[in-house]
């Protein structure tokens, strides 16, 4: 046969190809700390990927710029390799594979949701890679045993349950009745059971409890129920593309409900782009820049905004925030440290207890952060139709009163 | 013969010596592997068979999802492994880890295989684009459907159990590299050594006349069936080892992954060549190659510069690599060209 004689040339053209494309570089290398991400660019997270990478590359410039890192007496400065996962958890995982094999990485920053978070830890773990992630919230994160796996942001469980409290609060302490629908991934989910908990411990009661594909784009179905039902809260998650598709066809469909609370309000930007169609909407966040928390690269976050606005043309949802305050934990870590070795900066990492812009941070066991409580903001809109997030609970944040129960559209 | 035999022991030679020679091409090596085995498998049906099927994802989902479950099913309770809240953190032992592999790689092999046989029986009636259209809707449906279902995880996702704590740090790439390398070689043995029996040139009947064929006496319907249980098998396969790999299952992402997995394994052996036994290889190695280049050379382009690539291939070589080697080069395929024939066929025109 004389094909072989092509099969096989072609097989030596593969291995030469290989050989040559081995370029294995160290962690650091001269005065640089390479840190690897995979970032959602494109696919169904790209546009919290942005907000991810933004934040990241906010804080490189910040500490590049303000002396670096120092380590041993010496000064480095952080650089970053990105790919891109395209928020598909199976490309994420060889991502790392490749960040850390073939790149030569040592110290990861975490990828957008949680989803995606998941199919890395795995693979820094194995590698003794410490990971500290600013986007992967899932429960289910922590409860692995993952040793270097460190997450800046509270819990996903922890994102809506605060609403339920409120809402019965509202209720004269009475329960209520609550309508949920939650995206069918790893990080919706993980509110869910958080808000299903907080159904059981004021003994209200669920009344309508829909799954919604991953490529939202309608959810028209649970509306018409909601409409028929008349809950008194209703929960909605599913990252941006969720909070838009809520928003938008509420206002289409005049579905008046006293509470709606959800996720990712900000970096949906509704409150710029839908104006008043969403005001009234109660959203988790894990940070809003009105708090007071401070820093010094960062100064607070009401100078963190608007250093975000003015390089990057948009007011800073909390994803870039904690994308930050990922890179302010790992400039701790390794000072701490006074080393690069990953054994020595996992445990720097496990003791910080630090305070930033984006509020303290301190790493349970787990590796979730637990000195920082979710907020709540409220979309409210002046005479004028401008719109801003105002923070409504827990009252010690609280920058306005919460307007409660929503009125009907027929009165607005 | 002698070059054949060459041939071969080239290539398990370089498989049995690539992960040691290029370590840090273990993971990408694996993979291109599952991909030879799915582009291959699919070649089956759509090469020699002349049934698209986009409906292969289904058996490659369905082998993930239970060689996961049965290996943690095994040692643990499955709704406690897969339930997020839970504060329990389970670990397999070594022996259990690859105990569990073992038997979850059987099942992921087998139970694919029978459900091909029964939807197979239930729709390998339809033909051309209707039987296409169904099978896309399988893979789909599949991807729903498991998205619900709590036990194996719904839309949270299942995480496999961690590679146990043995040999080193390259363990684990090691350890899955040659397992798919392996369900490679036993891929391919088990396709070449179909394709010599009479059962190929059955399919190809049912390609270029399936009427005829039928009127020849030979059972199609029991041919297309066996056929596409053959499939399954090596798809279940190659789903349970890639499993593993990627180390988390997502229904419509990872698993059930038509939009991805599902189109490239088409893509894969159209471009190789389909029809033939090494097109697909040929296909799957060079798209792996321009994917991975893309992937690092076109951040956040990728997929454009894909989509050229796939325009290329449909424009410039459709009959595939293989198909215009064999245009361009005919005499090395045995095929033998008589001068003065075409000489005077040309000056008859």
């Amino acid at each position: 046969m004389k094909i072989s004689k092509i099969i096989l040339s072609f097989i030596s053209a593969v291995a030469i190809l290989l050989s040559t494309s081995v370029t294995s570089f160290a962690k650091v290398v001269g005065d640089k700390i390479v840190l690897g991400a995979a970032i959602s660019l494109t696919g169904k997270y790209s546009s919290n990927g942005v907000h991810t990478q933004n934040g990241y590359n906010m804080a490189v410039d910040r500490i590049n710029s303000m002396g670096g890192v120092k380590v041993g007496g010496k000064t480095y400065k952080f650089e970053i390799i990105y790919y891109d996962d395209e928020s598909n958890p199976k490309r994420a995982a060889q991502l790392a594979e490749r960040l850390i094999s073939q790149d030569g990485v040592e110290f990861m920053l975490g990828p957008y949701s949680s989803g995606l978070t998941k199919a890395i830890a795995p693979v820094t773990e194995k590698y003794g890679v410490p990971m500290v992630e600013a986007n992967g919230a899932s429960r289910s994160l922590f409860t692995k045993g993952y040793k270097y796996l460190f997450a800046v942001l509270a819990p996903a469980n922890l994102y809506l349950d605060v609403a339920i409290d409120l809402a019965v609060e509202k209720n004269n302490g009475k329960p209520v009745t609550v309508a949920m629908a939650f995206e069918q991934d790893a990080f919706s989910q993980d509110v869910r059971l958080g808000v299903l908990d907080a159904i059981k411990r004021t003994g209200s009661k669920k009344v309508i409890d829909d799954k919604l594909p991953k490529e939202l784009n309608d959810m028209a179905a649970t509306l018409v129920k909601v409409k028929q039902m008349k809950p008194d809260v209703l929960v909605v998650s599913g990252h941006t593309k969720g909070a838009l598709t809520a928003i938008r066809q509420i206002a289409e469909m005049k579905v008046d409900v006293p509470m709606l609370a959800m996720t990712h309000c900000d970096a949906a930007k509704l409150s710029k782009q839908h104006g008043k169609n969403s005001q009234y909407a109660l959203c988790a966040s894990q940070w809003h820049k009105t708090l007071t928390y401070k820093d010094n690269f960062f100064k607070d976050g009401m100078k963190y905004a608007a250093d975000f606005e003015k390089e990057f043309g948009y007011d800073p949802p909390y994803q870039s925030a904690e994308s930050s305050a990922a890179l302010l934990v790992f400039k701790d870590a390794f000072e701490r440290a006074n080393s690069f070795d990953q054994k020595k900066v996992r445990d720097a990492l496990a003791a910080t207890n630090m305070q930033t812009f984006y509020g303290n941070i301190k790493f349970a066991e787990g590796g979730q952060n637990v000195d920082k409580p979710m907020v709540l903001f409220q979309v409210m809109c002046d005479g004028s139709g401008k719109c801003e997030n105002k923070v409504v609970a827990p009252t010690k944040w609280a920058s306005a009163k919460l307007i409660h129960p929503i009125p009907k559209w027929s009165e607005r | 013969m002698s070059k054949n035999i060459l041939l071969y022991s080239a290539i398990l030679i370089f498989g049995l010596v690539a992960p040691f020679v290029f370590p840090a091409f273990k993971v990408q090596l694996s993979i291109l592997c599952v991909l030879i085995v799915l582009a291959t498998t699919w070649n089956i049906q759509g090469g020699e068979m002349g049934y698209n099927t986009f409906g292969n994802i289904l058996f490659y989902g369905l082998g993930m999802y239970l060689c996961a479950s049965v290996q943690v099913g095994m040692f643990f309770p499955l709704a406690e492994w897969t339930e997020s809240g839970g504060e329990k953190t389970f670990v397999h032992t070594p022996a259990q880890f690859f105990q569990g592999m073992a038997v979850g790689l059987v099942v992921a092999a087998v139970v694919p295989t029978i459900v091909a046989g029964l939807i197979g029986y239930a729709i390998l009636g339809l033909r051309g684009h209707y039987f296409a259209i169904c099978t896309l809707g399988l893979g789909v449906a599949a991807g729903e459907i498991s998205g619900g279902i709590e036990i194996i995880g719904a839309g949270q996702g299942f995480t496999t159990p961690p590679f146990p704590e043995v040999g080193g740090l390259e363990a684990r790439g090691e350890f899955f590299y040659f397992l798919s390398f392996g369900a490679l070689i036993l891929t391919f043995v088990a396709v070449r050594a179909i394709y010599s029996t009479r059962f190929r040139l059955i399919l190809n009947a049912i390609r270029d006349n399936e009427d005829k064929a039928e009127a020849m006496g030979i059972e199609t319907m029991k041919y297309k069936i066996i056929g596409w249980m053959v499939s399954a098998f090596f798809c279940g396969l190659a789903g349970g080892i890639m499993g593993g790999l990627v180390g988390y299952i997502d229904s419509t992402d990872v698993a059930f992954d038509g939009r991805e997995m599902g189109v490239f394994m088409v893509l894969m052996a159209i471009l190789g060549g389909k029809g033939t036994l090494w097109g697909p290889v040929i296909g799957a190695t060079v798209f792996h190659i321009f994917k991975e280049g893309f992937w690092t050379f076109f951040l956040g382009w990728q997929y454009v510069a894909l989509g050229v690539l796939i325009v290329v291939i449909v424009i410039y070589f459709p009959e595939g690599i293989m198909g215009w080697l064999r245009e361009k080069y005919p005499e090395k395929f045995g095929e033998v060209i008589d001068e003065k024939d075409r000489k005077a066929q040309v000056e008859l025109k």
